[in-house]
């Protein structure tokens, strides 16, 4: 019995060990494709088609090298991933929004999407590793105001879908960060849908503040929850005011998360990250 | 018209505004409400508040000024002293 019970802490030890190392290969293979990346698009630029082709030529190659990235995560041992109703992302013209609760969100979102508009927080235009893909792929930096909603909406209203986290940055350890009213307001702008996804981790890793090497004690399970879109000119029943209105419609998605979010943390047992099996 | 007697209208100007196109409650609205921390105002409500600021003062405001508001005395320094 003890005997059992010490093999299985050192084959924990071992697993654990393994998953240290295959998670620093991910993050250096994640520098490296996103400079192969770039220097792609460098060369692709150069083929005929307008602006709006090139970007979309380059956000469904991202897509097809996240598919591959998560693909390299699972074969390592690192991750399961599961997604219900991936299909609801392939609906042109709708605002997907999430929670975010770790460093992955945004490339399991973009696998499942050969067509994407990721807002993007704004240090990446000053990333090495990062730069030369958000800009060919038009992805939009972040930085608030009435410039990021047009933008957004005029795309979302010719059928393009936009990604983004309400939070604006990783969600706290529990709970939800506040959420920003841009998702709001771009789809009240655009007059198109919301579509919440919500991104569960277990046990919870990759969070905000925490190492790359602070692995958690077990494989990490994905699941991404895509649910039925909201309408937000429907939920802001004909008020006028677009700062109310967008209040009304954040408030019901912020109730939406909640509700999802905050119960499973009431049932589920988290195991910490950094502790050992 | 006194300078302090101008200022208060200012204020009640804001206070206006900020009951009429955001909900607010009037007991929320003092001249040291923090307009990020306390209202939650992002950068689209600050320009709907100062556009609305605007037709009421006649006056204009620029980008620049807007970077520079923290609470609702803030807001009201703005106008104050242009009026």
């Amino acid at each position: 019995m003890r005997e059992a019970t010490q093999r299985a802490a050192l084959s924990g030890r071992l697993g654990r060990a393994w998953r240290v190392l295959a998670t620093g290969s991910a993050f250096a293979l994640f520098g490296v494709l996103g400079l192969v990346l770039a220097a792609l698009f460098t060369l692709l630029a150069l083929l005929p088609g307008d602006s709006e082709a090139r970007e979309l030529r380059c956000q469904r190659i991202v897509h097809h090298t996240f598919r591959f990235f998560i693909r390299y995560m699972q074969a390592l041992g690192i991750l399961r991933f599961h997604i219900e109703g991936a299909e609801a992302l392939r609906m042109p013209g709708q605002v997907v929004v999430a929670n975010h609760p770790t460093l992955l969100d945004v490339v399991f979102l973009v696998s499942q999407m050969p067509q994407a508009d990721c807002v993007v927080k704004a240090e990446a235009w000053s990333n090495p590793f990062m730069r030369g893909v958000v800009t060919a792929a038009g992805y939009v930096p972040n930085d608030e105001g009435e410039a990021l909603v047009d933008a957004c909406a005029d795309r979302v209203a010719r059928g393009r879908t936009l990604v983004l986290f309400p939070e604006g940055t990783r969600s706290p350890l529990r709970g939800l960060g506040r959420f920003r009213r841009g998702a709001a307001h771009i789809a009240l702008r655009a007059g198109r849908p919301l579509r919440p996804v919500t991104i569960r981790c277990e046990p919870p890793s990759l969070m905000r503040g925490q190492r790359w090497y602070a692995v958690p004690p077990r494989r990490m399970n994905f699941t991404l929850e895509c649910a039925d879109v909201l309408d937000p000119t429907l939920l802001a029943s004909g008020e006028q005011r677009r700062s109310v209105a967008a209040r009304v419609v954040t408030a019901a998605l912020r109730e939406f998360f909640g509700k999802r979010v905050l119960e499973r943390e009431a049932t589920v047992q988290h195991g910490r990250p950094g502790e050992t099996s | 018209m006194p300078a302090e007697a101008s200022r208060q209208e200012i204020l009640g100007w804001v206070v206006e505004v900020l009951q009429q196109e955001f909900e607010y409650a009037p007991d929320e609205l003092t001249p040291d409400t923090h307009l990020i921390d306390d209202l939650d105002l992002d950068s689209i409500d600050a320009i709907d508040l100062m556009v609305r600021l605007e037709e009421r003062t006649g006056l204009g405001f620029n980008e620049e000024d807007l970077k520079s508001l923290r609470t609702i005395r803030d807001v009201v320094d703005l106008f104050d002293g242009r009026l």
